[in-house]
């Protein structure tokens, strides 16, 4: 195969490279940069208007299967990823069985390369069944190709087990993803907040994470284990984050795309599709984590998606599944967030490709001649509506149903090949 | 109109009422409205007949998703004296515990061409669920749901004060004890300020009082004596045991100490102080017996006010209903 994106929009971090060109791929990878390029039987693609950038690495994802599948496959999930412009996705160990044994890594690299739509780089379960009593067998995962290791959203009752994991890890220098929630703190439903007490729902206070945070920083440097943080939720969060980077610690963190858009306000009314873990706060943490992204204190960013099928979601607030299925309405979000708390562009595009990458341990060229193609076109104008019918997750837990949506990936390309085209 | 969303769901396109569920977002003149309906309707306990026709036709299903024989019976009885065709149906959690969902158990009883639930529910925001997904053409009367809401009793205490004190802006209301797990209390801070009360104190620990509650117009007072100074209004809440048990409290005696209602107590309060509780109530850890029983105390005029008021929210939402459906009918 053999195309030509004309005059699009190259936007790569990597290179510092925001120009309009046209790039030439062939063989898989990009074969020419230049202003005004014609090569012989080469595929045509007017991209004028469009933006042409590296396609997405996502630190965090639910695939939902093995255990699942009525809430999503590996094969449509995948598939929504590409057409939000992601080629490499970390799953989640938060599976039924948990992601602790090698049989269910292969079992979802190999469902995932069937599907062909995006690479799954398994982040592994850090104890047994996600149980937080034993370790897994985690030299065993990570050459079964488990990048990382997390305990997904579950605590640790017993330090003395939270210890050993992270000096366990830190033998073989195997890094750490945290989801940095105190348990009994997060027993409840929605922020600590005003919003709480009128709608009568138990509240979750920063210090749920804040706590947390301290407690792994501290476990971190007894150890000298390498941690990523996930899901910053809080101001306070993101200030602690920044004081450890400043004091020269190796760690790294996200946000998810919701709390960058969204807070408690939207659960006025009980609405469930925002019953989200770590919950959506107040406006000055959604401004705190815009600006922590914005300042270099959060690296990456990442969809946190999680398909449920509509039962899931359809009950009184504080019976509802927590999450939210994000990839289709991933790019209109991610688009919406440009020049607020002076993001550029770039930055997001950054946050979701080169620094996400880097945390995955990737290489990742970015837009390069000789590179290779694992690029994104995204239409940043069109406007369409997210109906049964467009949407490519199996998720019913979307948060914007039929509503118009400005912004499109028209083109996902991994190694070359096509995983998505509108 | 700016509506909140919870007055919207609550109120027809022209402002009725339609829906029960919250006092969160209701405008004054309704809330007036309620207590002049209910009013009238205190005199009809006293009649030879007990029964208007208001509801005559109409099935009332009471849905108590979580026991209460009290709130329950008044309900119940509200129903028959509008001439209500009256179903109880206690679903404790079993029903839900055998695999059936809240939704499959609503869709079975929408079946039933009801007219009107009251729902009572662990969960907060469970009557707004089914009002909002559910069963859009059955009217939902809020019985007491989670910590959110119980708008009738908060509105029969406001029909209380009516009948007892003087007009609302003139009042110092106190509201005593377990703020925080109270679904009276947020209402009755929502009744109160809606109804123009300038001077309204919540007092408890602050284990029992919820986050950033002093934003809803409120006062908070950590000490009993000093928050009923020269009060006109005092009402308790109920303290659950259980609450001991989750390390929000030391002791019932304790409890007592700091915040059981005595004689002496409620001579900081003016003279002719009224005492009120939603019962019931348990002597000796947040009121006294005599107190309970004495001059001040109008706990037990509250059941009787509890009668007029569901009948005159019953009334009044049904009445809403079938203007809505009316209009729903018209439109296709």
């Amino acid at each position: 195969m053999s195309m030509i994106m004309r005059q699009a929009r190259v936007l790569d971090p990597q290179q510092q490279l925001d120009t309009i060109m046209d790039v030439h791929i062939a063989d898989g990878k990009i074969q020419a940069m230049a202003a005004d390029l014609h090569i012989a039987d080469a595929q045509i693609i007017d991209a004028k208007g469009h933006i042409l950038c590296p396609s997405f690495t996502d630190l965090l994802t639910y695939l939902r299967q093995p255990g699942n599948a009525q809430k999503g496959t590996i094969a449509s999930e995948t598939r929504a990823a590409a057409s939000a412009g992601f080629s490499t996705l970390l799953a989640s160990p938060d599976t039924q069985p948990a992601s602790d044994s090698t049989a269910v890594l292969e079992l979802v690299q190999d469902r995932a390369e069937q599907a062909g739509y995006c690479q799954i780089l398994p982040v592994a379960a850090l104890t047994q069944g996600l149980q937080s009593t034993h370790l897994s067998n985690m030299l065993g995962l990570n050459k079964a190709g488990a990048i990382a290791f997390s305990n997904a959203g579950y605590d640790f009752a017993d330090n003395t087990v939270l210890v050993r994991c992270y000096e366990y890890a830190a033998t073989y220098n195997l890094k750490i993803f945290v989801q940095a929630r105190d348990a009994a703190l997060s027993n409840g439903h929605m922020h600590d907040g005003i919003l709480a007490t009128q709608l009568g729902l138990n509240g979750i206070p920063v210090i749920a994470e804040t706590l947390a945070i301290g407690r792994h920083l501290q476990i971190m440097q007894h150890t000298g284990v390498s941690c990523h943080f996930q899901q910053l939720s809080s101001a306070a969060g993101v200030a602690m984050v920044r004081q450890a980077k400043a004091q020269g610690l190796a760690i790294s963190a996200d946000v998810d795309l919701a709390h960058l858009c969204f807070t408690e306000q939207q659960i006025q009314g009980y609405a469930s599709q925002y019953h989200v873990q770590p919950p959506l706060r107040h406006e000055r943490d959604r401004q705190a984590l815009l600006a922590g992204l914005a300042d270099g204190t959060i690296d990456a960013i990442v969809s946190a998606h999680q398909p449920h099928e509509a039962a899931a979601k359809q009950a009184p607030f504080a019976d509802t599944a927590t999450g939210m299925a994000m990839y289709d309405i991933f790019i209109p979000l991610l688009l919406s967030l440009q020049d607020q708390a002076d993001l550029s562009l770039m930055q997001l595009i950054a946050a979701l490709g080169k620094q996400s990458a880097a945390i995955a341990g990737l290489e990742h060229m970015g837009l390069t001649i000789g590179a290779k193609a694992n690029l994104c076109l995204i239409d940043p104008h069109k406007c369409w509506q997210l109906t049964a019918h467009s949407q490519q997750s199996h998720g019913a837990n979307q948060c914007r149903n039929n509503s118009e949506l400005k912004g499109r990936v028209v083109l996902t390309l991994r190694d070359g090949h096509i995983t998505w085209q509108a | 109109m700016n509506l909140s969303p919870s007055a919207q769901l609550q109120l027809t396109e022209t402002g009725e009422l339609r829906h029960f569920l919250s006092i969160d977002g209701l405008p004054k003149a309704l809330l007036e409205r309620i207590i002049d309906t209910a009013n009238s309707f205190v005199v009809v306990g006293n009649q030879e007949v007990k029964k208007v026709p208001l509801l005559r036709g109409k099935t009332v299903v009471n849905l108590f998703f979580e026991n209460s024989t009290r709130t329950r019976s008044t309900f119940e009885l509200a129903a028959k004296r509008l001439s209500a065709d009256v179903l109880n149906l206690d679903i404790n959690t079993s029903a839900t515990s055998k695999g059936e969902s809240l939704l499959d158990t609503l869709r079975n009883l929408r079946a039933m061409h009801s007219d009107m639930f009251v729902v009572r529910h662990n969960q907060s925001g469970a009557p707004h669920f089914i009002a909002e997904q559910v069963t859009p053409n059955v009217a939902i009367i809020n019985a007491g749901d989670g910590r959110h809401a119980h708008p009738t009793q908060a509105m029969l205490d406001m029909l209380t004060i009516h009948r007892h004190k003087a007009s609302f802006d003139q009042l110092k209301v106190a509201i005593v004890g377990d703020i925080l797990h109270s679904r009276v209390a947020r209402d009755q801070v929502h009744a109160l300020t809606t109804l123009g009360c300038q001077d309204v104190r919540l007092i408890g620990p602050n284990t029992l009082l919820p986050t950033a509650i002093s934003n809803m117009g409120v006062s908070i007072h950590c000490d009993l004596d000093t928050g009923l100074e020269d009060v006109d209004v005092i009402i308790m809440l109920r303290l659950q045991t259980e609450r001991m048990d989750s390390a929000f409290l030391p002791s019932a005696s304790e409890y007592y100490q700091a915040y059981g209602l005595t004689r002496e107590r409620l001579s900081k309060a003016k003279p002719d102080a009224i005492v009120m509780h939603p019962g019931p109530i348990n002597r000796g850890i947040e009121i006294e017996s005599e107190v309970a029983d004495g001059a001040h105390s109008l706990i037990l005029n509250q059941v009787g006010y509890g009668i007029a008021i569901r009948m005159a929210v019953m009334s009044m939402a049904m009445s809403g209903q079938m203007q809505q459906r009316q209009v729903m009918e018209a439109g296709q």
